[in-house]
């Protein structure tokens, strides 16, 4: 079996989205994670939830985790409204930590293999992948549809 | 003995002798002023800068496995390294409790959340937790609560961010463990814990407190009340950030233990580094956290930093560079120990001001104590060192890159959305360090030459 076998269609976010509907369409759709495409439609980046949780929490708790338990329940429940009036732009990790070679993006070919698949997934700590062909996004590959191919009957 | 020096001398003549002597002389000074451009410059990293020039040292002869490692005069201090390492093992297990979080919130809340009264409260706490402990993990523990009882309270942060990085480097020159630089100076020149607490730490107080009057003045933007926020500080629960009440126990037991021990480590007969050390063995043991846990918090490049920067001075002292010149700076300074220290103070300030203050010690220091040997116990001499702790240790604080502490909290403060610049920081910093180093020239006339 084929990556372009597997790929399916899935929703994906602009830079100018906003975070909020970004950070819905996640929820409404139970989405591992968020592909994040330029202005060509080019996937940039995977984005899985757990990076989104990171800009939506104040960066003094990233810095010292221990202060998450000072808040108090009712301010603690509205930690997502840090997301309002920003984009999606602004929740991308800084310049520094975008993969510079292509070998480090959650990205196949349409014709690589399920191990192939796996690898990139388990190097990348990425819950999905985007197959693309030739600069074009055909669709994505995600954790679950993989291992549902590959487990034995 | 050396490499280069056999081969040079390969004549048996006292004049090839003499010539190979001066080679290795002036290589040696020439490997160690590069060394100390690229550590001041940054063009690499300081580590690789301090241990490449302990190896060229080695490979020009200008010292050995002997002079390097074993040898007190001319070799790794041992003492510092390890006395670096106990502490930051100490600070690696007290981070895990959740202390600094608890005292700093405590503090908000005890100030109702007025902005000038929180800066003086957290101020305090970061000045004295950094008197006992290290300043760079100080401000890493207190910079994140700052930020949010700033967030909490509605006011811009990067003022409390200066003030407390500066309040740290005042608060780490009163004592022999708060500054690297100091634990160099107990070291080379013997002086034990409360001669440091004796000596620095009573200026220390009222400097601070000056600081504080101006930090009033400085950052009288940051002060914007808000009494509707002030009361969401109130909701803040500090007592959630103590995770493991028992783990904290334990560990303010060892950490008093550790101060006894260091006021008591001259009857003792314990070098500090082994009080550090022996402190760092039994909160291991008794805190039960894991090895990498403990030591997650050991900076190792900080100490193999240190390792190369002494091979490198040694280096010097070894082939006599600093020999000739201390007799030089003995010729210059007579008896006229006065000017000696008032040079030494503000020659210290400016150069720490520009460079890491821990290689320009580490320098300086050898020069300093043949300075005193020479003085025959003269009164007044003694007091070179702590015209050089203040120098050095206030500073830090006039530029970004005048401590470790500093490049740190701006490091915070551009990740959390609230970059402070190089001049911004410097322009607080050039006002707070000409006050502070100024002040500590009456203190030192008066208390060791006026009478």
């Amino acid at each position: 079996m084929r990556a372009r076998d597997l790929a399916e269609p899935f929703p994906v976010v602009h830079l100018d989205t906003p975070a909020l509907e970004a950070t819905r369409l996640l929820v409404e759709q139970s989405l591992p994670g968020l592909v994040v495409v330029d202005r060509e439609g080019v996937p940039l980046v995977i984005m899985p939830g757990s990076q989104v949780l990171r800009f939506a929490l104040p960066e003094y708790v990233e810095e010292d985790r221990s202060l998450a338990s000072v808040f108090s329940e009712s301010d603690a429940d509205k930690f997502c409204q840090a997301l309002r009036g920003r984009t999606v732009a602004e929740l991308m990790p800084s310049k520094q930590f975008m993969p510079k070679k292509s070998s480090a993006r959650p990205i196949v070919t349409p014709d690589a293999n399920l191990m192939e698949i796996a690898a990139v997934m388990a190097d990348q700590h990425s819950p999905v992948v985007a197959v693309v062909d030739e600069g074009e996004i055909m669709g994505v590959i995600t954790v679950h549809r993989l291992l549902g191919a590959a487990l034995p009957a | 003995m050396t490499v280069l020096a056999v081969f040079v001398a390969s004549g048996t003549s006292t004049e090839t002798d003499r010539s190979a002597s001066t080679l290795v002389t002036v290589l040696t000074v020439a490997v160690f002023v590069g060394a100390y451009v690229f550590i001041a410059t940054e063009w690499v990293h300081r580590v690789t800068a301090a241990l490449g020039g302990a190896a060229v040292m080695v490979v020009i002869g200008a010292t050995d496995a002997h002079t390097a490692f074993f040898a007190e005069e001319t070799g790794v201090d041992w003492n510092v390294i390890f006395l670096l390492l106990g502490m930051m093992i100490i600070v690696g297990v007290l981070k895990q409790t959740g202390l600094f979080e608890y005292l700093a919130i405590w503090a908000a809340k005890r100030a109702r959340g007025r902005p000038f009264a929180i800066m003086a409260m957290l101020c305090t706490i970061t000045a004295v937790a950094s008197a006992l402990l290290d300043n760079v993990t100080t401000v890493l523990l207190v910079a994140p609560v700052t930020l949010l009882v700033c967030d909490r309270i509605g006011v811009r942060p990067e003022g409390f961010l200066i003030a407390e990085v500066m309040a740290s480097n005042i608060g780490g020159t009163a004592t022999l463990i708060g500054d690297p630089p100091n634990i160099i100076i107990a070291s080379r020149a013997d002086l034990s814990f409360n001669d440091f607490l004796v000596n620095l730490a009573p200026f220390i107080v009222v400097v601070f407190v000056v600081f504080l009057l101006l930090a009033r003045w400085l950052f009288r933007h940051s002060f914007t009340y808000d009494p509707e926020r002030a009361r969401a500080v109130m909701e803040i629960d500090e007592r959630r950030a103590i995770r493991d009440p028992a783990l904290l126990r334990r560990s303010l037991t060892v950490l008093v233990l550790v101060m006894i021990g260091f006021v008591l480590h001259s009857a003792l007969e314990l070098e500090p580094s082994l009080v550090a050390l022996l402190g760092a063995g039994l909160l291991v043991v008794v805190s039960g956290t894991a090895t990498a846990d403990y030591l997650a918090e050991v900076e190792w490049p900080t100490l193999v930093f240190f390792m190369g920067l002494f091979v490198m001075v040694g280096g010097l002292v070894n082939v006599g560079v600093i020999g000739s010149l201390g007799e030089a700076a003995i010729d210059a300074v007579g008896d006229n120990y006065l000017a000696a220290a008032t040079g030494l103070l503000f020659g210290s300030a400016v150069l720490s001001a520009i460079v890491d203050n821990i290689p320009y010690v580490a320098t300086i220091s050898p020069l300093v104590s043949d300075l005193i040997e020479a003085s025959g116990g003269a009164a007044g001499a003694q007091a070179l060192w702590w015209a050089l702790a203040l120098g050095a240790d206030l500073g830090g604080n006039a530029t970004a890159v005048g401590a470790s502490a500093n490049v740190v909290v701006l490091g915070i403060a551009e990740r959390s959305g609230y970059p402070i610049s190089f001049w911004r920081f410097t322009r607080y910093g050039l006002v707070v360090t000409a006050l502070t180093v100024t002040l500590a020239w009456p203190y030192l006339y008066l208390r060791y030459y006026a009478f």
